[in-house]
């Protein structure tokens, strides 16, 4: 922890030199394009690359479409696409009640996350007060730790054997406030508050603003894409989240997706085609959001993980 | 508020209470989250270490003191031997670099080759304090730090090798740069289950799938992968060395745990390769010129601009890779099966059964806080590695 002060200075760096880079890098697609001999090579590479990364997704489609019998012949294709496999896997697995739970409780997350660590984030970048590096050193610090290490706890805490509030086994508020706020997200933000000029804040209170008033009338405005690529990172955590689900939820009622297909694959067996079509069914809403938000959320990823 | 105009110099007292008024502001802003990551970040890990402390099967029982973690090392002096040398790889690290430097010149020869004897003394440390812990330890426990440490050593160095390359032939004058950064990321996105539940299905023991065909065509007979226990270097040389034995830590990892890896590879490779893309996008082209009118070839100008620019990115990643392998559990979770026994059992799956299968609260409990420790001490050495070279610049 001793060196973060040149950590973050050179946070800062990076930050200014980020900001040359992309018209640089905007420049440099922009250029005619000429096929190169030189070139052959790094096509040829890049392209082995992205069919290592895309064959297995590949593969769930296809087996996702095929009957009981392709499943078990070699055959790369169905001959006919089975779409009714999805009908199928939807019903015999409670797909639609998983499927519900998992937005809900994305949406809740998201909606906890974006709250609690704008608000935290804006006092780290803001407000002078006694303990703030204190406060922010000892919640990055959290980022280090796995949750293998605290899930047993927080498991006795949630059935209420630590704290006597009563058991939230199977209930929303178990899978949603233990990730409604994390040191990631808030270092993320923190990092673009603080960019934003103090004369905005001077003007701000000549009109008769507070800290609450600035934030939200000026600051959220300004920091759409950086709030933005929270909303992306923290829908894929909270979409992906398995373990902790798996631990409290016991019957099907608040059971989130991932868990459902966890569940789904021990019962499916041989049926490999439903198997996948399950999976397909898991994966889909992740990859959708993905496409449409790529270039932000590639962009975002990269920004904050060099900010790391 | 009217107090605050700026014609009005405001008193001493004055400027106390407005300054308390930010300071209630700021902390009722911090509060909710810092509320949130506490108790469920923070507070944990001292209740684990409470809760290791005392026989709690379900429910709490009589204060044991230190007995789990007697049991789980079987050696006191094995555990003392095994962290002290961990311990001293860092000393070794500071005689060879820091230790005698006077002036510009770096380390004298003879602090190099005090650094070189405690690595060597680290080393034998290592592995006579695991020798002791294991011949009188949790062997199931103990089994799947080795299974960790060969997870973690066995993707992350391939995954950043991989990404670097990658990154460095996108960030080429080609065409279609968006198309492939967005293909590598897809795994990333992708739910561990899923991928587990596509990858239990590709390296399935099964002649007919991907896996076995792919072997197939070159000629290979088909392997049992996910179902496979025995290490891969038996599989390789088992029948050139009819008689060796193939058993202990450099027999390597089972070929299940092989398939974990290569999941681990393909999930990861490409989240670190656009990040390096970011990188590389930040290192300013004026030093590759200033390089080439030097004289500097496209290998010299890798290996003395690319990389050593890119060391804060790198140490970035491996500390997170190296994290997120210690923590893994959904993708093992899913690919484990009953063939495939104890293969891919690394310290989280082992710490999950203690827990859920055994009721054995609070030796789970000590186990996660031995790999906490465990975790603890591989940033700090990533950080005396790669984090004095990434300040440096």
């Amino acid at each position: 922890m001793a060196d973060t002060t040149a950590r973050e200075r050179r946070t800062a760096e990076a930050a200014a030199v980020e900001a040359q880079a992309a018209p640089r890098t905007a420049r440099r697609t922009r250029e005619p394009f000429e096929l190169r001999l030189a070139h052959l090579p790094i096509y040829f590479l890049l392209i082995v690359g992205a069919l290592v990364s895309v064959t297995p997704f590949f593969y769930m489609l296809s087996t996702s479409l095929m009957t009981l019998g392709e499943t078990i012949n070699r055959v790369p294709l169905p001959a006919s696409p089975q779409w009714s496999n999805y009908q199928v896997a939807w019903s015999e697995a409670n797909f639609a009640l998983y499927f519900r739970n998992s937005v809900i409780i994305t949406a809740l997350v998201i909606l906890g996350v974006l709250v609690t660590c704008t608000l935290a984030a804006y006092a780290f970048a803001r407000i002078r007060f006694p303990g703030r590096e204190a406060i922010f050193m000892v919640l990055l610090a959290t980022l280090m730790i796995p949750g293998t290490v605290t899930f047993i706890p927080n498991l006795l805490m949630v059935r209420g054997q630590i704290v006597p509030w009563g058991s939230w086994m199977n209930t929303l508020p178990a899978l949603t406030v233990p990730f409604m706020a994390t040191a990631f997200i808030i270092f993320l933000l923190r990092q673009f508050f603080v960019s934003i000029p103090n004369e905005l804040y001077d003007a701000a209170v000549i009109d008769g603003a507070g800290h609450l008033r600035f934030l939200t009338a000026v600051v959220v405005p300004m920091s759409k894409p950086v709030l933005m690529t929270a909303t992306l990172l923290t829908f894929v955590t909270s979409w992906n989240e398995f373990l902790w689900p798996l631990l409290v939820t016991t019957t099907p009622q608040w059971r989130p997706l991932g868990v459902g297909l966890y569940t789904f694959l021990s019962e499916a067996g041989p049926e490999t085609h439903l198997l996948m079509a399950g999976t397909v069914i898991t994966v889909l809403p992740v990859l959708v959001v993905y496409f449409f938000t790529q270039k932000q959320f590639t962009e975002g990823i990269a920004t904050s993980g060099l900010k790391g | 508020m009217s107090t605050i105009t700026p014609t009005r110099r405001p008193t001493r007292r004055r400027v106390q209470a407005r300054e308390r008024r930010e300071w209630l502001t700021a902390y009722l802003f911090v509060l909710p989250a810092t509320l949130v990551i506490a108790v469920f970040g923070l507070f944990p890990i001292a209740y684990s270490v409470y809760m290791s402390l005392h026989r709690w099967r379900i429910r709490k029982g009589d204060f044991i003191g230190l007995s789990n973690y007697t049991s789980t090392f079987g050696d006191w002096w094995g555990a003392a031997a095994f962290f002290g040398g961990l311990l001293l790889i860092l000393v070794a690290h500071w005689l060879w670099t820091d230790a005698f430097r006077g002036d510009r010149q770096g380390a004298p020869t003879y602090a190099k080759a005090l650094g070189a004897l405690t690595l060597l003394g680290a080393g034998v440390a290592i592995a006579l304090g695991w020798g002791l812990m294991m011949e009188a330890g949790n062997r199931v426990y103990l089994n799947g730090l080795v299974r960790t440490v060969y997870y973690g050593f066995g993707s992350v160095p391939i995954q950043i090798a991989l990404a670097l390359v990658l990154a460095t032939l996108l960030f080429q004058k080609i065409r279609g740069q968006q198309l492939f950064r967005m293909l590598y990321f897809l795994p990333y996105v992708t739910p561990a289950v899923a991928g587990a539940a596509i990858f239990r299905n590709i390296f399935s023991p099964r002649e007919e799938r991907l896996a076995n065909q792919v072997l197939g065509w070159v000629g290979i007979e088909p392997q049992r992968w996910l179902f496979e226990t025995r290490p891969v270097s038996q599989l390789l040389f088992g029948g050139l060395f009819p008689d060796a034995s193939f058993t202990g830590f450099w027999a390597g990892p089972s070929l299940a745990l092989v398939v974990v890896i290569l999941f681990g590879i393909w999930t990861y490779t490409g989240y670190n390769a656009v990040i390096f893309l970011a990188g590389l996008g930040n290192i300013a082209p004026e030093l590759y010129d200033a390089a080439a009118i030097d004289g500097a070839d496209k290998r010299q100008q890798f290996r003395f601009i690319t990389v050593p620019l890119l060391a804060p990115v790198t140490f970035y990643l491996t500390v997170l890779g190296f994290i997120g392998t210690f923590q893994a559990f959904t993708h093992l979770y899913v690919m484990r099966s009953g063939a495939t026994r104890d293969a891919v059992d690394t310290a989280s799956i082992v710490i999950f059964d203690t827990f859920y299968r055994r009721n054995d609260f609070s030796m789970a409990a000590a186990q996660s806080v031995i790999l906490f420790v465990i975790i603890l001490i591989l940033t700090l050495m990533q950080n005396r590695f790669f984090g004095r070279r990434a300040l440096g610049g």
